[in-house]
């Protein structure tokens, strides 16, 4: 196995050695749960044969609780502690223990995010049968919601990278998770130039193709950009650590 | 195994480490000593890799730690200061994951890591969670993980530090065991830990580097300053002969009160001067005003007053000047 997959894999499995894990997945299905059933009658009472109100509020769920959870104490802790040191002084590359930690907290996320399919199987398959479901929607929402997550999980790594506080970490990354998502809202209300920049920054205006069913290249690769940019960067500044 | 070239460190606008350097040749046991502060984890983690330098070249094992890293890293055993350990892990999972990472073959795995608890005596608690053993079980874990990929190089940061009595005798006993056939380069304040482990030793104080030798080599800078004398001397006429040698103070003399004619003398000597040659003079002039020389014992200088002369700092100006405005 290759370093950066040990490092993954160790990280992933430290997550279910601490509470962190079951409480964050308990929320989330508590939370979709509740909105399931309750919120504006629930994700059934839609006209459509859809599942769109479960890709609108899950991401919203993932930026301002999951991720920020999840990322926190990613370099944070780690620098914090000292245990830092002993990775890099390992003989691997500084690129493996940043991506190996990547991929350990984009596991957990991505299983949150491929446990919310029991929600559409659940309405459209058993017990209940909705209607046909539209597929295409469902396999392009849960396309944007992957790729969201693999933003989203590489921003926080980044704020944990620049931090030896794990609290000062969620609350950064909760705070810029936020902003971005609330973004799409305020562009609605904003006009002109500003809106046009807050559409284009925002993660909630960049997905509303995805949940539509369109696959816009410019969207994938706004994603792409924003995880290789916030990975490099928290390379970046585990590097400058050496010289500070 | 280790050469270090003219390496300094600085944090921002603190020079943690200026200009230092040594070399540790294959098969050593080199002690690193110097006070708190003195630059020894800065310059440890420099070698091990943590830290880049500002300047200077370092080379392990034949690699430049700058051209080729994991080469280097390859080469050598860390043991970090405060041996910082992942607290969810159990200490077998904890050393395979380590295992891993140092590319220990997967055949081999298991006996390198029964191995290196065995080492640092930790076996009976593999299955126990790291966040409950105790401080000095944790320093042993470090050291296992150390020992681990069975590295020709160990650098080892303070491995007694924290240790009960029983503990640290049994560190030591283990490092000389592994310096037998490795390099072993560990850093300490304790100098009975040097004189205990070490065949030689560097000292660094503020960043700099203030000798470099084997015990004896250090206790022989620091040269006899004084003697202790026994002598008859029934007119009490020991202290006039000594004014008239020259680079000799009397620091005492006491008549024995059981012996009224049994003097015993403290003598400071010139440090400036060969002492051989002061001692010869003390010598004849006792004999020539008839002063019979029962004893006379020249002061051995101690590790520890050798370590306080190189470390010893000038009296900050600061204080000073505190006392006299109030
Ligand atoms: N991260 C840091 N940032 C700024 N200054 C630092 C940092 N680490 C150490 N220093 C400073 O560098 C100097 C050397 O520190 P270092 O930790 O190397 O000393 P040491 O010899 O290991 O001391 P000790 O015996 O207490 O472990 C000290 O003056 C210390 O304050
Ligand atoms: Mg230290």
């Amino acid at each position: 196995m290759s370093p950066m997959l040990i490092i993954a894999k160790r990280e992933f499995r430290s997550y279910f050695d601490s509470p962190i894990a079951y409480i964050v997945i308990c929320l989330s299905f508590f939370a979709l749960g509740l909105m399931f059933f309750f919120l504006n009658g629930g994700f059934w009472q839609l006209d459509r044969a859809s599942v769109a109100r479960l890709f609108e509020s899950a991401p919203m769920g993932l930026s301002f609780l999951v991720v920020p959870v999840v990322t926190m104490r990613l370099l944070a802790e780690e620098r914090r502690s000292g245990t830092l040191e002993m990775l890099i002084t390992l003989p691997v590359k500084d690129s493996d223990v940043v991506l190996g930690k990547y991929l350990g907290a984009l596991g957990l996320v991505l299983i949150l995010v491929v446990s919310t399919l029991a929600y559409p199987i659940i309405m459209f398959k058993w017990p209940w049968n909705l209607g046909p479901l539209d597929a295409g929607p469902v396999a392009s929402g849960y396309l944007g919601m992957i790729l969201f997550s693999a933003a989203a999980v590489a921003v926080g790594l980044l704020i944990s990278a620049l931090t030896e506080s794990q609290a000062v970490a969620f609350f950064i990354t909760f705070f810029v998770l936020g902003a971005l998502w609330l973004f799409g809202d305020l562009a609605s209300k904003a006009g002109g130039t500003l809106a046009i920049f807050l559409n284009y920054v925002s993660f909630q205006s960049r997905l509303n193709n995805f949940w539509r069913g369109l696959v816009d290249s410019r969207d994938v690769v706004f994603f792409l950009s924003v995880t290789a940019l916030s990975l490099m960067v928290a390379f970046r500044a585990l590097e400058r650590r050496k010289w500070a | 195994m280790i050469q270090v070239e003219d390496l300094t460190k600085d944090y921002g606008t603190v020079v943690a480490v200026r200009g230092v350097s040594f070399s540790v040749g294959k098969g050593e046991i080199v002690g690193f000593l110097g006070p708190n502060g003195a630059g020894k984890s800065t310059t440890l983690r420099v070698l091990a890799g943590f830290l880049g330098a500002t300047s200077g070249h370092v080379r392990i094992a034949g690699h430049d730690i700058a051209k080729a890293p994991l080469a280097a890293r390859r080469a050598l055993g860390y043991m970090p200061e405060s041996a910082p350990l992942y607290p969810e892990m159990r200490v077998s999972e904890y050393l395979m994951f380590r295992a891993r990472l140092k590319e220990v073959p997967r055949t081999e795995r298991l006996r390198a890591i029964g191995g290196a608890m065995d080492r640092a005596g930790v076996s009976h608690m593999a299955g126990t969670v790291i966040a409950h053993l105790s401080k000095g079980y944790r320093q042993r874990v470090a050291l296992a993980d150390a020992l681990v990929s069975n590295p020709p190089l160990l650098i080892l940061d303070e491995p007694t530090a924290g240790l009960d009595p029983n503990q640290i005798r049994d560190v030591r006993a283990l490092v000389k065991d592994l310096g037998s056939d490795r390099t072993v380069l560990l850093s300490t304040h304790i100098l009975s830990e040097v004189e205990a482990t070490c065949e030689r030793a560097i000292v660094i104080d503020r960043g700099r580097l203030v000798a470099e030798g084997t015990i004896e080599e250090l206790r022989a800078r620091q040269r006899s300053t004084g003697l202790e004398l026994r002598v008859r001397d029934p007119h009490a006429a020991a202290e006039a002969a000594l004014t008239a040698v020259f680079g000799v103070s009397v620091r005492s003399g006491v008549t024995e009160e059981t012996a009224p004619d049994r003097r015993r003398l403290r003598l400071g000597l010139d440090a400036a001067l060969d002492a051989d040659t002061v001692t010869e003079a003390v010598v004849q002039a006792l004999t020539a005003a008839g002063i019979g020389i029962h004893a006379l014992v020249p002061e051995q200088a101690s590790l520890e007053q050798v370590f306080s002369a190189l470390t010893r700092h000038e009296p900050s100006a600061a204080p000073e000047q505190s006392a006299e405005t109030a």
